[in-house]
């Protein structure tokens, strides 16, 4: 009997465990944002181009993430006084940056550019990242997600290179 | 299309290694943990093969050659690649593509100038380090094979730059670190194939030849030497 109940106890444990790596590894997956940041108030509604914030794309490789001077040119007083602006205008005079979570990234062993896709290729910041003029908070997943086939099938679409070392490094 | 080549000049070579430090520093070549450099595996892309020593003490000067990837026209290394992570691109390049090596380390045996390096382990490094990590070329993780690539990360920029400015890539937009930071310009580098380039010009120089040529392995990089 009580080796019984010693295996049912080690059973149970197991479970326990099992359990517990997911909840820690599902917790690391997820994320909060800072801020809930509406791409359709700023880029939908008031048309703000997305050059203005995300300096990089025609410029440099990394679009890059707004820093909060961006944000200061026009939250520097709180407009309609709402939560999130709020939020935005303590950041704002603290002179304090907004730690903004990115879900885009390749790994280091790729190069990847956005002045080559954007300024050279014209492509549309729609074709990878969707329509984010339409989004109320930030977005959760990738659009089209970073895998080396959904690169690549781009580029045979347009005829690119499909050499190895154009995108590795 | 270009052919890209390099002719070290022996004679103008002080053996100063600066191109050895430059070339650790720009593609993030592991400092290796000092046992492991007592095992002979010390990784340099770049690195001197001592000739001699001319002279006497102290008035001695050391010979030595600068040794980087031959960039082979017909390389013994890719011929043995079970997954073709290293191939020749079009422009003359053998190219590294380390996600895809497995670290069967065949090339390396297969390779006569004994330049590839393998990651045995992968050290933390110095403090000191971390400021001259460059981000435009990836850390090689443990296990996988490494060479001088001719800075292809380099190429990727000033192609795109050009391209940019809406020309071709001009001779000069795009060397490797080595080239630049000779400080007696002893390295000269460009398209083997343009018949006015310097390189080319140094390739017909009498003084010029390929190290174990015979072996038909037509290297890309050569050197001047005039043989008193
Ligand atoms: C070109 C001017 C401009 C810039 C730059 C700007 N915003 Fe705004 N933002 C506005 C305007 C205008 C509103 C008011 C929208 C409304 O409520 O109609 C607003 C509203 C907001 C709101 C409140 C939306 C809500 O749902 O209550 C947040 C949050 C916000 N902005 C965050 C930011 C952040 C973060 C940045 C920096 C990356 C930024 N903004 C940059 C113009 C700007
Ligand atoms: C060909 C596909 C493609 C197009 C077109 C594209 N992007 Fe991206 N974007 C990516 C990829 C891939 C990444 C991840 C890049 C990285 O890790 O460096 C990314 C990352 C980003 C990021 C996060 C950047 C960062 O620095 O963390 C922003 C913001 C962004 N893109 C905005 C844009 C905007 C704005 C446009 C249109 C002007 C655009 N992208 C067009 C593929 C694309
Ligand atoms: C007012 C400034 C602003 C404008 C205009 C703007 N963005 Fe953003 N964008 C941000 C901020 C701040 C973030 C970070 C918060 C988030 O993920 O939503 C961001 C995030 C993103 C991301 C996700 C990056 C990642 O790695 O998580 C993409 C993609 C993106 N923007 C694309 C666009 C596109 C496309 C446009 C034009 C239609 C645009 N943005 C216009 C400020 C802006
Ligand atoms: C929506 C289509 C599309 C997708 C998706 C795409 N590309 Fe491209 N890519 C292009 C086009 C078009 C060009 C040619 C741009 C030009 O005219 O120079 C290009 C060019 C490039 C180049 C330069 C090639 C050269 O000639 O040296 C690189 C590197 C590159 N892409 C990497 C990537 C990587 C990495 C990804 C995936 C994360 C990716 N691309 C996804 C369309 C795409
Ligand atoms: C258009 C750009 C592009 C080209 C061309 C390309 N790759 Fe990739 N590759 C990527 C991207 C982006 C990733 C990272 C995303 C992923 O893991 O799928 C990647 C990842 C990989 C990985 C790691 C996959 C993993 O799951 O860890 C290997 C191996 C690889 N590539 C091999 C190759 C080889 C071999 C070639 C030449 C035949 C090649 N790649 C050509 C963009 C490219």
């Amino acid at each position: 009997m009580k080796k019984y109940l010693m295996l049912v106890a080690i059973a149970v444990g197991f479970l326990a465990g099992i359990v517990l790596v997911n909840y820690l590894v599902g917790r690391r997956e997820s994320f909060v944002q800072p801020i809930d940041f509406s791409h359709a108030v700023h880029a939908g509604k008031y048309k703000i181009p997305c050059m203005a914030c995300h300096q990089g794309v025609m410029m440099r490789a990394s679009a890059g993430i707004p820093n909060i001077e961006v944000c200061g040119a026009c939250h520097s007083t709180p407009m309609k006084k709402t939560p999130q602006e709020l939020l935005v205008y303590k950041y704002v005079s603290q002179h304090k940056q907004i730690p903004w979570y990115s879900i885009y990234h390749v790994p280091d062993y790729v190069y990847f550019s956005h002045r080559r896709h954007v300024l050279l290729g014209k492509l549309d910041c729609k074709l990878c990242h969707g329509d984010m003029a339409a989004l109320t908070s930030p977005p959760k997943t990738q659009f089209l997600q970073i895998k080396m086939q959904n690169c690549w099938n781009c580029h045979v679409k347009h005829g690119v290179t499909t050499d190895c070392s154009h995108c590795h490094r | 299309m270009p052919k890209y080549g390099m002719m070290i000049d022996l004679n103008k070579c002080t053996s100063c290694q600066a191109c050895v430090t430059a070339c650790k520093l720009e593609n993030n070549v592991q400092i290796v943990s000092e046992d492991d450099a007592q095992n002979g595996r010390a990784m340099f892309w770049m690195k001197m093969l001592t000739l001699e020593f001319d002279g006497d003490y102290p008035n001695i000067r050391p010979k030595a050659l600068p040794r980087n990837c031959m960039q082979c026209d017909e390389p013994s290394c890719i011929k043995v690649c079970p997954v073709r992570a290293t191939y020749k691109r079009p422009d003359g390049i053998v190219a590294q593509i380390y996600p895809q090596c497995i670290g069967c380390r065949y090339c390396m045996a297969n390779c006569p100038y004994t330049v590839k390096v393998f990651n045995w382990d992968r050290q933390a490094q110095p403090v000191q380090m971390e400021k001259t990590y460059d981000p435009d070329v990836s850390v090689r993780p443990k296990g996988v094979v490494e060479k001088c690539t001719f800075c292809i990360q380099r190429l990727q920029k000033a192609s795109e730059k050009a391209a940019v400015e809406h020309r071709k890539l001009e001779p000069g937009d795009y060397v490797p670190a080595c080239v630049e930071v000779c400080p007696v310009d002893a390295i000269t580098f460009g398209d083997l194939d343009d018949p006015k380039s310097e390189v080319t010009k140094a390739s017909r120089d009498y003084r010029a030849f390929g190290l174990l040529e015979e072996l038909g392995t037509v290297p890309k990089v050569r050197y001047l030497n005039a043989i008193e």
